[in-house]
């Protein structure tokens, strides 16, 4: 992968341009992107949607919340189009899956009565399967839970542990292009794939801070060849993993002004003085700042919470970062095969 | 069978050392013994307090501390198992005071807390060698502007004042000798830190946060005198003489006797007014110097002293050891909840009660002691711990009713239902008053559930939870 770009910039307020924490994004058919504020503390009414362009134009928000009524959030944490341009969104507190059409109007809820389970517990990542199926992953029951749009319940597997088809607090999910499920197994640091129905298939990392281990993946993406792309986290990067699970690539983030950046900075011309004459590249902390975590939050170019690894339909990855109030954009260096690295 | 005046003696240790203990803490502490307890205490193993994975997934706004408020390090205060770490580090906070309303930079803040808890219990020369080095003192004390051909003293001059020696003890010429020698330490992209301080801006990409850096080139490597040495000496080497200075040990040892052992009158009187007990601040003062300057030594000798041992309940609780001891007594909090923000409006709370903790009034810190008491604090603290003591919905409350109940051993004696919640929230030993007025109401609630025929367990409870309510209001649970 080769960095492209960034967009977003930081707001201190509850609406209008720029991101709060952002948690997710989405890609509706016409390549909007939609990005979850998650925001959260004393202060949280900056959770809400906003849509904005690959070019960085800011084409409005939906749900400022937090709240109890159909279109808000208390805790939102991810969300997905499915196929016919509606927008999932998962809430952790409200145990609440709500759908959107592609202008930000509700369309239904469903999740705290369904029937045969009663609610969802703690739904975090969501994805769509090809056809009817929608694939909520409840992290505080450690299952993956298979329903249909209208969230009735076809399946469920997994529970708390180690072991194949087990987990610990699962979070981020996703499916490749044969229908394969992915789960960011999140305190058990590695990523389970399984069938559609559930039957396990592979697990890919292990605990650690090397190549090819993860420290708490929250969020995994398939491109259409069937590259791994996981967000790792508590290392602070996001690791490219080839379609048998073998390490391939890592990145560690090289922001550059976004556009909504360089605007305001023009008209802070102190700020952008001073900034200009420092070196926000780090590398030479103290010993004992080099962590993921300081490194990550001294040095402003590289990830800090690189929380979602989205890919748009050229395959280009959106990695979100919720400390950084940005998306760092990544395109393919050149087609990538599985000849590549064979 | 362990004495109630021992188990009063750990209690009071678990209150000073620690943020007091529950039963079951007490419990266990018993079975260790009482030097063995300050040991464990002194040598923290494990600390096992909420991880940041789970406290940052569900506070995101926790993993940036883009906010201004410590409920980050509040989760860490309710949760830790090794409670001296984080009361050391809150006496350093109070000593070293650096304030958030400046910084407007709560990630170099909380890294400063975690430099006294890493250093806070060791040899003090590295602590202030540290503190030294810290970025948000550095910006806080406008040392990034302390330059070779042209010195900001308000470092030079604080490191001696109110950070190890205090006044009268030292020239206007070692402050200038001082700042000249901290010339060159400053922080990494200094000029632009500290104006996204000055102007709280988190523009573009949310807060960065601070690290040391040394600038030879601004540095003022040339000769100096200081406190009767010479030499071209540097930070480093100032920290040492200080540290060696006999003002420096009894000045460290006020300090230990003030927040571990009894509340004495503010720093900026030191010089006028002695110490409450000059013998104890003695004794500290030996260990100190015996020791190579380790606070851990220092803190073995007070812990271990008679006059520690004597001095239970002499000291006014913090706001923070009165917000935080009776959350651990609750039990709250224990599993972060992003939808919840009551960790961080506890921390407020203690804000309205006088104490917010990361943003001390000023560099000299808290006035302490009966300064904690206002009419309008005290209604705060009286409110808060009622509040949170009185409801049966916090799981350490319904442990807590549980273990009155098996300890008053459904006595229809109620003086012995009394004396089981004074146990359980303490042990308290209450004025006559007020134990009268416990009785009247254990009486009363007694008298009414016999002549029920169908007396139920909420009956029983709620008896219980309104004495917890009036103990947790008496004078004796303000103290420590």
């Amino acid at each position: 992968m080769k960095y492209l770009k960034t967009i977003g910039f930081n707001s201190n307020q509850p609406i209008g341009r720029g991101f709060n924490y952002p948690y997710d994004i989405a890609f509706s058919n016409d390549g909007r992107i939609f990005v979850l504020n998650r925001m959260g503390g004393l202060n949280p009414s900056g959770i809400r949607i906003q849509i904005c362009t690959f070019d960085e134009d800011w084409l409005g928000e939906f749900s400022t919340g937090p709240g109890t009524g159909d279109d808000q959030f208390k805790v939102p944490v991810c969300m997905a189009f499915d196929n016919q341009d509606f927008l999932y969104v998962t809430d952790e507190s409200l145990n609440e899956v709500k759908v959107f059409d592609n202008q930000g109007n509700f369309v239904k809820k469903w999740g705290t009565a369904i029937e045969g389970v009663g609610r969802l517990k703690g739904p975090a990542g969501i994805a769509h399967g090809d056809d009817w199926a929608v694939y909520v992953v409840e992290q505080y029951a450690n299952r993956i839970h298979k329903l249909t749009r209208d969230g009735e319940s076809v399946l469920s597997w997994g529970e708390e542990g180690t072991g194949e088809g087990q987990f610990d607090m699962p979070w981020g999910i996703t499916l490749d292009s044969q229908g394969h499920v992915y789960v960011a197994d999140w305190r058990n640091d590695r990523i389970q794939k399984f069938t559609s129905n559930g039957e396990f298939i592979a697990a890919f990392g292990k605990s650690g801070d090397g190549v090819g281990q993860f420290n708490r993946p929250s969020s995994v993406a398939v491109d259409g060849k069937g590259f791994i792309y996981v967000a790792d986290w508590g290392n602070e990067r996001v690791q490219v993993l080839t379609p048998d699970g073998s390490f391939h690539q890592m990145l560690h983030g090289e922001a550059t002004l976004s556009k909504w950046a360089q605007e305001w900075l023009e008209v802070n011309q102190d700020e952008l003085q001073a900034r200009n004459n420092s070196d926000l590249l780090t590398k030479d902390l103290p010993a004992h700042l080099r962590t993921p975590f300081h490194a990550a939050s001294q040095t402003e170019p590289v990830f800090w919470g690189p929380v979602s690894v989205k890919l748009d339909s050229q395959d280009r990855l959106y990695v979100t970062e919720h400390s950084r109030h940005r998306i760092q954009i990544y395109e393919q260096s050149r087609s990538l095969s599985t000849q590549d690295i064979l | 069978m362990m004495s109630s005046d021992e188990r009063n003696l750990i209690a009071h240790l678990a209150r000073r050392a620690g943020f007091g203990a529950t039963s079951n803490e007490l419990d266990r502490y018993q079975d260790i013994g009482y030097e063995a307890l300050v040991e464990e205490f002194l040598n923290p193993v494990d600390s096992q307090h909420i991880p940041d994975d789970l406290i940052f997934r569900r506070h995101v706004d926790l993993h940036a501390m883009q906010g201004h408020n410590a409920a980050y390090w509040a989760y860490r205060l309710i949760s830790t198992q090794a409670p001296l770490e984080e009361k050391i580090a809150l006496l350093w906070h109070g000593v070293f005071a650096t304030g958030e309303n400046k910084l407007n930079n709560l990630g170099s803040l909380t890294n400063q807390i975690g430099t006294f808890r890493t250093h806070g219990l060791g040899r003090f020369d590295i602590l202030l060698t540290e503190l030294s080095k810290d970025p948000a003192m550095a910006i806080w004390l406008d040392n990034h502007t302390n330059h070779k051909n042209s010195i900001n003293e308000n470092y030079g001059r604080e490191i001696l004042e109110l950070f190890s020696m205090g006044v009268g003890n030292y020239s206007e010429d070692d402050v200038k000798e001082c700042s000249r020698a901290f010339t060159g330490w400053t922080v990494k992209n200094g000029e632009y830190m500290a104006m996204m301080a000055q102007k709280d801006s988190i523009w573009p990409y949310g807060r960065i946060f601070w690290h040391h850096e040394f600038r030879s080139d601004d540095h003022d490597g040339s000769h100096k005198s200081f406190l009767g040495e010479s030499g071209p000496l540097g930070g480093d080497d100032m920290v040492k003489i200080i540290c060696r200075q006999t003002a420096t040990a009894q000045f460290v040892s006020r300090h230990l006797y003030n927040f571990f052992v009894a509340d004495e009158v503010p720093v900026p009187q030191w010089g006028d007014t002695p110490a409450r007990d000059s013998a104890a601040i003695q004794a500290l003062a030996d260990a100190y110097v015996k020791s190579g300057h380790d606070i851990r030594s220092v803190l073995r000798v007070l812990f271990n002293s008679d006059f520690f041992k004597e001095a239970q309940f002499d000291k006014v609780k913090s706001p923070v050891e009165m917000v935080v001891g009776t959350l651990r007594k609750t039990g709250e909090y224990s599993v972060p909840d992003g939808g919840d923000k009551g960790i961080f409006d506890v921390m407020e709370e203690a804000g309205f009660m006088g104490q917010k903790l990361l943003d001390p009034p000023s560099v000299e810190g808290w006035h302490t002691g009966v300064e904690w008491i206002t009419s309008g604090f005290l209604v705060d603290r009286v409110n808060f711990a009622s509040e949170h003591i009185g409801n049966i919905s916090n799981p350490g409350v319904k442990v807590m009713t549980l273990r009155v109940k098996s300890d008053s051993d459904k006595s229809s004696d109620p003086g012995d239902l009394v004396d089981a919640c004074l146990n359980v929230l303490g042990p308290l030993d209450v004025s006559d008053d007020a134990r009268t007025l416990l009785i009247e109401i254990a009486t009363a609630g007694l008298e009414s559930a016999s002549s029920k025929s169908d007396e139920s367990d909420s009956d029983a409870d709620q008896l219980i939870l309104d004495l917890f309510k009036i103990i947790v209001s008496s004078r004796e649970y303000q103290l420590c």
